[in-house]
């Protein structure tokens, strides 16, 4: 991790429109080099707090230092940054060349040095260099994308800021496209701050998330942090299918659930927890046919299975309740729906969050 | 949803506009016919056939002096309302600002006008400022009607624009002024030559507002109106036909630039 | 950036606008309807204000005028709305490629003066004209000439507001989707219903700006009377240019146009207080 200091740090940096708050004070330091994603649905804020670190809009309140000098009132021509945008903006009057060569155009240099740059990240983002005369508007999505991304570099900035790009992207192609953004990361060294929904887009390719929700920063970590110790059920929640039980702690140290005949044992009691919920995820759930092969069991009629790729998803319903158990392609479980199963899961493997 | 009586009613239809087409095209080639005589007075069948008033017409210095007139009018409206309309243009569709509901709706007020009315409240207040009658104030008078037209041709093409055009290109670097000259004008272009000629033709072959505000010039309108009225020659018709030619080349024209435009940058500037 | 905003991108760039309007359309407008005000005959602004020109204007033929201008610009309304429809709905739904030329076609006369175009219908109608010298020479039938009738005016107003209805009722049927009016079928419906229930309702942005625009240029209408008409109608545009400029009673022609003004901007205002001109106009 950084020793040295953040490239940006964020302090109580806010955004109000009239009486709604965007986005309500959030601290974040951002260490350079770093492949930063910021995760949060629709309305959670990430946009406009991108916006503010790339200079687009003014924010309300609070300072955004870079390498420690406040740049709240620097411009956005005048930053070291640089946006892809999620319509990626190219401009359409323009070939692929020019397009990547604005930003050089706009600095003044010559034309030669110009079209060696260009040619040179054209390269790098594996474009052919036929493409450099070509239109912009008749290239394919993918291309595209990758010509808004050398527009960007050719920029040579500190950070490079990326709204949601691949968002309008069919998901085959998108799934290549986020390995090939975590190459280039590796490849130019430089420090990313991505947004988007998709939690799991974000685990591909960043080295730290940031979880979003009305407006605050709920969660900051490692991917493999963010998944595995969530710290509440909103974060556990925004990634697959998580069982979910309400849950309160008994006199004896177990668990004792609403909906739940008898108790459960929980995992390592967080400080001071009192009530709050048990989160397993499925893959974390098996299917046994006696309740002494776990800690915890339910049971309950199997009510269908969906087929997920290298995966096979279950639904079992237990009364109200209805819990998903994952499995390996190859470790499918044998049984007919509307069969009663019993399912269950080692105390380690679940994870108590409050709220 | 195909079918007989779908069909019929295609048919129906097609029939119905191609008898409007010949509707409205008439009076043109019944001007056209009435040109090409070369009697003075007009009767049809035609007798006598004859270009001669078209060598008359094009060699008559009265004529040139009105089509001077008109095409300097014209030309000064072009400029004046499209740079007028580009603005306001980009406050009709662009920015979200708080008054650009009622904005839009004042914008139409002159279109929604009738124009005579229009021309007498001008001159009426051209009057009471005590200026003089000349093209000058002809090219006010055009300009009220037309730069609210413009202003609506220029938001067509400003409502597709993407906004993160111009941001991006601030965010590479660009100031202000350089957003504005690589990015935001060419690619508004096609809606500002669309402007720009809606601007001219509106303004060349204005009536109304002429009428009444071009005080001892006068424009091709206003000198074929007077004729009709009293003094029919055939060359009337004449400078009819070529104004009507003249409107058709240059919106055809204008239009398969437009066209190829467009066309050159789906394929490539290669 | 900028700090406590005064002017917005939006209010600067509409700046310009807004300044000339004021000059050209408000100030003119004011001056008319205080010129309304003063006495007959004279041309200051300084004389004591009266409604001598409101009262003259009701007790004479001007009132008569304005109703025939009211009744002709209706009766063109409804002439236009008939026959531009199914124009309106072959150019969105029925001609394919051939929209885009056949919109060139009828855009076109619009760029000619209105006096030119209406020349030619009487060149076309007139005795030993088009219509009837070719009668008379080809087939020995002799006809009256429906010139300087009534029934030419509105001709020619049918005539000169043709696109005025047909291509605002494009662009309304034009935001009738597809798959709405697919849907309405599959649900049972009729060709007429899913007209009246769906298409109808739809396209109403646009019959109202066809039926608006058509009406209040109508209304001024005043050249189709002059070529056309003779004097068989005399329309209220024409009454307040003889008061400007023959009979020298500009109060009077200006109280006209403030009564023109007012059924106009009344009509303008209620029907297009909500309008979304943003959907209208395509914005996406």
């Amino acid at each position: 991790m950084a020793a040295s200091a953040p490239i940006l740090s964020l302090k109580a940096v806010a955004k109000h429109f009239g009486n709604f708050t965007a986005v309500d004070s959030i601290d974040l330091d951002i260490a350079e080099g770093e492949f930063f994603t910021i995760v949060g649905p629709s309305g959670s804020g990430k946009t406009t707090l991108l916006r503010m670190i790339a200079g687009m809009e003014q924010p309300s309140g609070g300072d955004i230092l870079l390498r420690g000098e406040r740049i709240n009132d620097v411009p956005a021509n005048k930053r070291p940054t640089c946006m892809v945008f999620q319509s990626l903006a190219l401009f359409p009057h323009r070939t692929v060349g020019e397009n990547i060569e604005f930003s050089l155009k706009i600095k003044g240099e010559r034309k030669e040095k110009r079209r060696a740059r260009a040619l040179e990240l054209m390269d790098l983002l594996r474009l052919p260099q036929s493409y450099y005369g070509k239109n912009v508007m008749k290239c394919s999505g993918g291309e595209r994308q990758r010509v808004a991304l050398a527009r960007a570099l050719a920029y040579d900035p500190q950070i490079l800021f990326f709204d949601e790009p691949l968002s309008a992207i069919d998901s085959k192609l998108r799934k290549t496209l986020e390995k090939e953004l975590k190459d280039i990361h590796r490849e130019t060294k430089k420090t990313f701050v991505y947004i988007t929904h998709s939690l799991e887009e974000a685990m591909v390719m960043s080295d730290r998330i940031g979880v979003m929700r009305a407006g605050k920063l709920v969660q900051v970590g490692s991917p493999q942090e963010i998944y595995s110790t969530p710290n509440t059920r909103f974060v556990s929640e925004f990634i697959g299918d998580v069982n979910v039980i309400a849950v309160d702690l008994a006199t004896d140290g177990l668990l004792k659930s609403v909906s739940h005949a008898g108790k459960l044992k929980p995992p390592t009691l967080p400080a001071g927890f009192v009530s709050g919920h048990l989160v397993i995820r499925p893959e974390f759930m098996r299917f046994i046919t006696t309740p002494s092969e776990a800690d915890n069991s339910v049971t309950g009629r199997l009510y269908n299975e969906y087929a997920l790729g290298s995966r096979i998803q279950y639904q079992v319903r237990v009364g109200e309740a209805v819990f998903v158990v994952e499995k390996l392609r190859q470790q499918a479980f044998v049984g007919t729906l509307d069969e009663m199963v019993t399912i269950g899961w080692d105390a380690a493997d679940s994870i108590l969050v409050t709220d | 949803m195909p079918g007989k009586a779908q069909r019929m009613r295609h048919a129906l239809i097609t029939a119905w506009t191609l008898a409007a087409v010949v509707f409205i095209y008439l009076p043109t080639l019944c001007i056209t016919l009435a040109s090409l005589t070369s009697s003075r007075y007009f009767q049809f069948p035609i007798d006598k056939f004859g270009l001669d008033w078209w060598r008359k017409t094009f060699n008559s210095i009265e004529i040139r002096q009105l089509l001077s007139t008109s095409i300097t009018i014209a030309l000064c409206v072009t400029v004046v309302a499209v740079v007028i309309a580009f603005f306001g243009a980009l406050a009709f569709a662009r920015y979200d600002w708080r008054g650009r509901s009622i904005y839009q709706k004042l914008i139409l007020l002159p279109i929604f006008f009738p124009q005579s009315v229009l021309g007498l409240a001008l001159l009426l207040w051209f009057n009471a400022l005590g200026l003089q009658m000349s093209w000058q104030t002809a090219v006010f008078a055009h300009l009220v009607w037309i730069v609210p037209v413009v202003t609506l041709v220029i938001s067509i093409q400003v409502y597709s624009f993407d906004p993160a055009l111009e941001e991006a290109a601030f965010d590479l670097g660009a100031s202000r002024w350089q957003v504005l000259r690589e990015v935001t004008l060419p690619v508004l272009f096609p809606g500002l030559f669309s402007g720009a000629l809606f601007a001219f033709l509106l303004s060349w072959g204005n009536f109304p507002l002429s009428l009444y505000t071009t005080g001892a010039d006068t424009t091709v309108p206003e000198y074929l109106y007077a004729k009709m009225v009293a003094g029919y020659t055939p060359g009337v018709p004449v400078l009819g036909t070529v104004s009507t030619i003249g409107a058709a080349i240059l919106l055809v024209g204008g239009y398969s630039l437009i066209l190829a435009m467009r066309w050159a940058r789906r394929t490539g500037s290669e | 950036m900028r700090r406590p905003v005064v002017l917005s991108p939006g209010n600067k760039a509409a700046l310009p606008v807004l300044l000339f309007l004021l000059a050209g359309v408000v100030a003119p407008l004011i001056a008319v309807i205080w010129f309304s005000f003063m006495p007959p005959r004279t041309f200051s602004l300084a004389a004591a204000p009266t409604l001598e020109n409101y009262v003259t204007i009701f007790e004479s033929t001007s009132y008569i005028s304005f109703l025939w201008s009211l009744a002709l610009a209706a009766a063109t309304v409804a002439v236009l709305a008939a026959v531009c429809f199914p124009i309106a709905y072959g150019l969105v739904r029925v001609f394919g490629k051939w929209a885009t030329l056949l919109t060139l076609l009828f855009t076109i006369p619009l760029f000619v003066s209105e006096n030119i175009r209406l020349y030619g219908w009487v060149l076309f109608l007139i005795k030993n004209g088009v219509l009837l010298g070719s009668l008379k020479t080809y087939f020995g039938v002799e006809l009256e000439s429906i010139l300087f009738t009534r029934t030419a005016i509105l001709l020619g107003m049918v005539y000169v507001y043709l696109p005025f209805m047909l291509f605002p009722l494009t662009l309304g049927i034009g935001m009738v989707p597809n798959e709405t009016r697919d849907a309405a079928f599959d649900l049972g419906a009729t060709r007429w219903q899913v007209f009246r229930e769906v298409e109808l309702p739809l396209s109403m942005p646009g019959v109202v700006i066809g039926f608006l625009l058509t009406f209040v240029l109508a209304v001024g209408a005043i050249t189709e009377a002059k070529v056309l008409g003779g004097q068989r109608i005399i329309p209220v545009a024409q009454d307040i240019e003889i008061a400007f400029t023959y009979a020298q009673n500009w109060p009077l022609g200006a109280a006209l146009s403030v009564l023109l003004m007012l059924v106009v901007g009344t009509l303008v205002l209620t029907a297009l207080w909500r309008f979304d001109l943003d959907r209208f106009l395509g914005r996406k």
